[in-house]
């Protein structure tokens, strides 16, 4: 008979059966092989979800290819994915993140991550890993503090280079920007605006550096609030300064506000654009037409979902996970490819795998990959510095929320 | 711009949303009012009540910025959406009262107080991860119907919009007033702020009128969720935050249990918000409100209007 007393029992002993079973069916391993982990550290719920599961997907199938086609023999890679987001802020964590690197580096068999996205974790994992040795390669973070070497003590404590990219940095990102409104749009005056957080003062600082260098006047320098709704005061306060041009550092919790209002208080055909954290979906769901049109936005990678050599990725991408790759989902690959191979050429030599080890074959590696060949300097940034520049028009072929072909390719930006 | 144009829309700038955060601290300062309760849900059963409303203007067939309905299907529609999202949100408060806060008076002896006050914060985090969680993190594009009309003033632009707010505020603050001054249930709600004890002896239902007062101040709530969706055509899980922490500081400013004092409250905040961002700079808007809260309240304990909360006997 079930009774409070034997029902407590029951539960017990059901949980304690069902893990054993669980145990024993869950790791359908081939005899032998031995696991090695891979983190994956995203902000996979709040304000940049989506982009951050674009991201995830990307690994993932890096991970799964390696497994299916036996690239690193006697071994199989479990990822583990770990989210930096936390309710509480909405958005990516840096004090979770900071939590999920420790867990990373307190797991024996992890021996690299892919991640984090975002700056912000990025800075607060850094250190964490470095103490330990621990190699990860972020597809979209690009604060360039966390490799410079000037704060070193502060993001890389042990003086080797743990946090790789297969993105470029903010250093560039930012100036990018600053030159194509200066050559191209030939933009006289500019005013900036950044969102307070990690990434968006960097690119913002960046970019006004390089406008100053440029000959382009700032005319002012100011800051959202991503939690206000309300811009207006800022954008009277702008229109008034009568500037050639509008420059944005930050990401889409005030970037799709701040689109939104200026279009009804900014002169249309003012230059307007941001950077990496523009090119969201938000930007087509939240914003849409007519307010969205015309906004640059810049990404610190070459442009690849439109290159016919990448369409069977993109396409295998589609079937797999039943949405579209962006460019970052095609970084996260290419992490993910490094990391492959890394252990895999440790394996064909036969080298021993552990954190150090992988880390060295990381920071030396030259792998073939989406966006061409990936090698990394010895502060862990990638060589190849290419900033591609987008521009959002309506293209009425494809549906209004397809952020693959609403934001048109304009081209890599001058580089200097 | 020349610089009164500038100036002159920065002051309706702060109009708007001085108008805004009159609108959400009335039905706060009413549940204060009359069970001496600081109600944090108020904030996020705002935000509740734009979701409702952007639902029920989908439902429509409203959606973005396409305008589809005119004239009087087009008032249809958004009075409809108003009756929505007032009833919803009425209900959502009265169910909060119900099960979160009468308990405590029953074992309490009082709503109010810093276990009330505790609660509702908990009963506001649930809301916002509610709908984080179940609708995700992204702004919300909210449906756009109403035409652009605007009216130049000094060189300013004088949305139709800020004279709607202000408009719906006013005879939500008026039929307000006339509801707590005149009518027998505003009598009883008057009569549980004074003392609850006594008005149960004189026969009044205290139960129906705290009812009452959570029913009608989160109604007020929804209806300003659903007008702040109209008016700025988004939304999203964090508007309750920001919006509750500005129209909270308006309330306290103004007086709080005073209901005029909420609208003077918003319009100050309004008003140095824009002025403030214009003639120093935006990112010190926060250090400017709370500063000038922390002056009068040091000065003023009571607020400007001075406070009308139950009394001490």
């Amino acid at each position: 008979m079930l009774t409070r007393r034997n029902a407590g029992k029951l539960i017990a002993g059901a949980a304690a059966s069902t893990t054993l079973l669980g145990a024993g069916l869950g790791s359908a391993r081939a005899a032998g092989e031995k696991e090695i982990k891979i983190g994956i550290t995203l902000p996979l719920t709040g304000a940049d979800a989506e982009g951050a599961n674009r991201i995830k997907y990307g690994a993932l199938l890096a991970i799964q290819q390696a497994n299916d086609s036996n690239a690193i023999p006697g071994y199989k890679l479990v990822p583990v994915i770990l989210n930096n987001a936390t309710s509480t802020a909405g958005q990516y964590d840096p004090a979770q993140a900071a939590t999920n690197a420790r867990k990373l580096v307190a797991d024996p068999a992890a021996m690299a991550a892919i991640g984090p996205e975002m700056s912000g974790d990025g800075k607060a994992m850094s250190p964490i890993y470095s103490e330990a040795g621990f190699a990860t390669i972020t597809p979209a973070s690009t604060n360039p503090d966390i490799t410079n070497p000037k704060f070193g003590s502060e993001f890389d404590p042990s003086g080797k280079a743990v946090y790789f990219r297969t993105v470029t940095t903010d250093a560039y990102q930012g100036p990018a920007m600053a030159n194509f409104y200066s050559d191209v749009l030939k933009v006289g005056s500019v005013y900036v605006l950044d969102d307070s957080g990690a990434y968006g003062v960097g690119i913002a600082d960046t970019f006004e550096a390089r406008a100053k260098e440029k000959g382009m006047k700032v005319l002012g320098r100011d800051r959202l609030d991503p939690m206000q709704a309300d811009y207006t005061v800022s954008l009277t306060k702008i229109k008034a300064l009568n500037p050639e041009g509008l420059y944005y550092g930050g990401v889409m919790g005030a970037g799709s506000k701040l689109v939104k209002q200026s279009y009804g208080i900014l002169p249309q055909k003012m230059p307007k654009g941001g950077g990496d954290g523009l090119l969201a979906p938000e930007m087509l769901t939240s914003v849409g037409f007519p307010a969205a049109e015309g906004w640059y936005c810049t990404i610190a990678s070459p442009h690849l979902t439109e290159n016919p050599a990448v369409q069977p990725f993109v396409k295998l991408y589609e079937s797999t996970w039943h949405t579209q790759p962006d460019d970052y989902a095609i970084t996260a690959y290419d992490a993910g490819l490094v990391i492959v191979n890394a252990i895999s050429s440790l394996v064909k030599a036969g080298k021993p795998i552990n954190r150090q080890s992988v880390r060295d074959a990381i920071q030396a590696s030259h792998t073939n990959t989406l966006q061409g060949e990936v090698a990394f300097d010895q502060y862990g940034d990638v060589v190849n510095r290419t900033v591609s520049i987008f521009q959002v028009t309506k293209n009425t072929n494809y549906p209004l929320t397809d952020i693959i072909h609403q934001f048109k390719y304009v081209g890599s930006a001058p580089t200097s | 711009m020349s610089e009164t144009t500038v100036v002159t829309q920065q002051v309706i700038n702060g109009l708007s949303l001085g108008g805004m955060y009159a609108l959400l601290a009335l039905g706060f300062t009413l549940v204060y009012g009359i069970i001496e309760l600081i109600n944090f849900a108020h904030f996020n059963v705002f935000m509740i009540g734009s979701f409702i409303g952007m639902w029920v203007l989908q439902a429509f067939g409203l959606s973005g910025q396409s305008v589809l309905l005119t004239g009087l299907p087009l008032a249809g529609a958004l009075v409809a959406a108003l009756i929505v999202s007032m009833f919803g949100s009425g209900m959502l408060g009265v169910a909060i009262e119900r099960y979160t806060l009468r308990p405590l008076r029953g074992k309490t002896g009082s709503a109010g107080g810093t276990v009330g006050m505790i609660t509702t914060i908990g009963v506001s985090y649930i809301l916002f991860n509610v709908i984080l969680l179940g609708f995700g993190a992204d702004t919300k594009n909210f449906p756009d119907p109403l035409p652009i009309i605007q009216f130049k003033v000094e060189g300013a632009n004088l949305d139709l919009r800020v004279i709607l707010i202000w408009l719906v505020s006013i005879v939500l603050m008026v039929g307000l007033w006339l509801f707590v001054q005149k009518s027998k249930l505003g009598k009883a709600m008057r009569a549980v702020a004074q003392d609850a004890e006594a008005a149960r002896m004189m026969g009044v239902d205290v139960d129906r009128a705290v009812i009452m007062a959570f029913f009608w101040g989160s109604a007020l709530a929804g209806a300003a969720g659903l007008i702040f969706g109209l008016y700025y055509n988004f939304t999203s899980f964090l508007i309750g935050y920001t919006a509750g922490l500005r129209a909270f500081t308006a309330a306290v400013l103004g007086g709080i249990g005073n209901i005029p004092g909420a609208m003077l409250g918003g319009l100050i905040i309004g008003l140095i918000e824009a002025l403030g961002g214009q003639f120093i700079a935006v990112k010190w808007t926060d250090v400017i409100i709370f500063a000038i809260l922390v002056f009068i309240l040091v000065l003023k304990p009571t607020g400007l209007l001075g406070t009308m909360a139950p009394s001490k006997s």
